[in-house]
């Protein structure tokens, strides 16, 4: 019996042990729920702020940050704001809220070149055509000039070409700059003929003043003559622009120890720091041209010097500021692109400066010898002329003196032209060579001027000229040359009479009665 | 391209003249045949003029003559020939007629009054 209470005290113990204990295991819970609900709340808070902030950063970047990156690709001076929170960046939204604005710069990029590339298409196609009309309106229009020569009507056709030629170098710049291909192949050329030709396509070419300090025959191969045409015109053109319509644009040509320079220089405003840094990037040629850069209306000058300079392996320079006070351009031809074409043969163009170096080489000996020192450089151009006058000038007062018997025919030349002027128009000509051979060892050192060499003119007919001095130095030769027309004549008219007074007096002689002498007695007293 | 030399020229003929097709003196001819005379060149001619003179250096040319070896038109060397006879540099002689044969019936009767001269 006693075992029973005792159960029942141990199993209340028991009971109350484990009540003890799963009460205290409960406050425990109870507290361990009340410290998940407080976290709960609190991350939820947190939650809610962070979504607030994602929120409003994306709505920044929408509203602010991608805007400003889509206007910094065209204009890249503008600053693309940062996030809201200064916290931002570094965590992981913040990363991919930039990857947003990368794939949207890249995207718009290309979308920019894709359309641009279309625009650059359309504007290459209409000025392809444009640009051949034009050429062959410069073929009707030299063709022209050619045939009349009324003097109003050729100078309305000298201001139709000029104004060709104007127009033909903006067709030609803009497809240069849209990437078409020049559009004209030449043959190798002076370079300064280049320089003179790019010169002429220009509004303002009055004021060029090209010096030419190259050795006579430098010249350019075939395909780089048209773009250091066009890049000529266009450094001249822009030094033209931006200086005063009464100062003088220089342009020097010279020998560099890679090539040839052609320096540009003008007397105008000249380009603040950031203009020539632009300037630089545009003619270096090395990023890609976009229409959209180049400004409303493009301006597409440099632009084009920048392909140019890209494609023909050429190089431009306007980062340096010119003595005169504006801008200094210069153009390095490299030495791969020069070739040599004899002058004498194919002499540059007659409006083309001289080489003053060639003037150098030629007029020392002649200033020795004949003191013609009076007006400096230019007075003393060339050999030939000083040379020739020279001994003109010694010939002329020796004529008369010689020529005592014939006053009539020394006033009749004063008339007509010394030199045999329409003697043979044609005849020489065609006997040519062995013609032009004896010419040249009977009279030694004849100084021929280059331009008489023959077959010039692509087989027309040309008039070979005598040299009328052959040897300055020997008094006799020239003297018969200058009087050549006078003896001539007088001993024909002297021959004539005395073949008469001979006829006369031979049939007393003879006294053979000639047929006709009857009928010209006759004649002669009717 | 035609069969010209050279393809097309690049610089063009008004360059030559710096665009004046009107010559100082309205007698320069196709014909007119320019010769040089010994006055020393002055500074500072433009280098179409100095083309001339060189090439009249050698001799008296005509005027289409001298377009055809500078390869301008004539109306652009006519106007570089006037103003170089302006300047005195160059003389410009009227264009020559055709010189025209002797009458031979005049001669022939010249020759008989000599011989009738001589009889007597």
């Amino acid at each position: 019996m006693i075992e029973l209470p005792e159960l029942v005290a141990g199993g209340l113990a028991a009971g109350t042990l484990s009540a003890l204990a799963l009460g205290g295991s409960l406050l425990r819970s109870r507290r361990r729920r009340a410290a998940l609900m407080a976290e709960v709340a609190e991350l939820r808070a947190e939650l809610e702020g962070a979504e607030g902030a994602f929120v409003a950063e994306v709505e920044h970047l929408a509203a602010r940050r991608m805007p400003a990156a889509a206007a910094q690709l065209a204009h890249p001076h503008l600053l693309v704001p940062g996030p809201v929170r200064q916290q931002t960046p570094g965590t992981p939204t913040g990363m991919a809220l930039e990857y947003v604005l990368t794939a949207l710069r890249e995207e718009l990029t290309a979308q920019r070149t894709r359309i641009d590339a279309a625009a650059q298409a359309g504007l290459r196609g209409a000025t392809r055509e444009i640009q051949a009309a034009l050429y062959r309106l410069q073929d009707a229009l030299r063709g022209l000039q050619q045939l009349y020569d009324d003097p109003e009507l050729a100078q309305t056709l000298f201001a139709l070409d000029h104004e060709n030629e104007q127009s033909l170098r903006r067709a030609q710049v803009a497809a240069v700059v849209c990437g078409a291909w020049v559009g004209l192949a030449r043959e190798e050329s002076h370079v300064v003929d280049a320089v003179t030709g790019g010169q002429a396509r220009l509004s303002g070419y009055h004021r060029v003043q090209v010096n030419n300090h190259l050795e006579p025959g430098t010249a350019l191969v075939s395909h780089a003559v048209e773009p250091v045409a066009i890049i000529v015109a266009e450094l001249l053109d822009n030094a033209l622009r931006h200086s005063a319509p009464d100062t003088d644009v220089v342009v020097n040509l010279e020998h560099v120890h890679h090539g040839v320079c052609v320096t540009v220089d003008d007397a105008g405003l000249g380009m603040t720091q950031d203009e020539r840094a632009r300037a630089q990037r545009l003619v270096a040629g090395t990023d890609p041209i976009l229409l959209t850069d180049l400004g409303d209306p493009p301006r597409m000058g440099l632009a084009a010097i920048g392909q140019l300079t890209r494609q023909f392996d050429l190089s431009v320079d306007v980062s340096s500021p010119s003595p005169y006070g504006g801008v200094r351009a210069v153009l390095r031809v490299d030495t791969h692109l020069l070739a040599r074409i004899d002058p004498d043969e194919r002499p540059p163009s007659a409006s083309a400066p001289r080489s003053t170096r060639e003037r150098a080489a030629r007029t020392d000996p002649v200033r020795e010898r004949n003191r013609h020192e009076t007006a400096g450089r230019e007075a003393t151009v060339r050999e030939a002329p000083l040379r020739e006058t020279g001994a003109r000038e010694t010939a002329v007062p020796e004529t008369p003196v010689s020529e005592t018997p014939a006053p009539e025919t020394a006033s009749a030349e004063s008339a007509a032209p010394a030199p045999p002027v329409p003697a043979a128009p044609a005849a020489p000509d065609r006997s040519g060579p062995e013609d032009e051979r004896e010419h040249e060892h009977v009279p030694a050192p004849a100084p021929a001027p280059g331009r008489e060499e023959p077959g010039d003119l692509g087989g027309l007919p040309q008039r070979r000229r005598r040299p009328p001095a052959a040897a300055p130095g020997s008094p006799g030769v020239p003297r018969p040359q200058s009087a050549a027309r006078r003896p001539d004549e007088a001993a024909a008219a002297l021959a004539a009479l005395q073949y008469g007074t001979a006829a006369a007096r031979a049939p007393k002689r003879a006294s053979t009665p000639e047929p006709h002498r009857t009928d010209e007695e006759g004649g002669a007293a009717g | 391209m035609t069969g010209r030399r050279g393809g097309r020229p690049l610089v063009p003929a008004y360059l030559s003249t710096g665009g004046v097709a009107r010559p100082s003196r309205p007698h320069v001819e196709r014909l007119t045949v320019l010769a040089r005379d010994g006055t020393p060149l002055p500074a500072g001619l433009p280098a179409a003029e100095l083309a001339l003179l060189e090439l009249l250096s050698g001799g008296a040319l005509t005027v289409v003559e001298a377009a055809a070896l500078l390869r301008l038109p004539f109306s652009a060397v006519r106007v570089l020939a006037a103003d170089l006879v302006d300047r005195d540099l160059v003389q410009a002689r009227a264009p020559i007629p055709p010189a025209e044969r002797f009458d031979p019936d005049l001669l022939k009767r010249v020759a008989d009054g000599l011989r009738a001269l001589k009889h007597q």
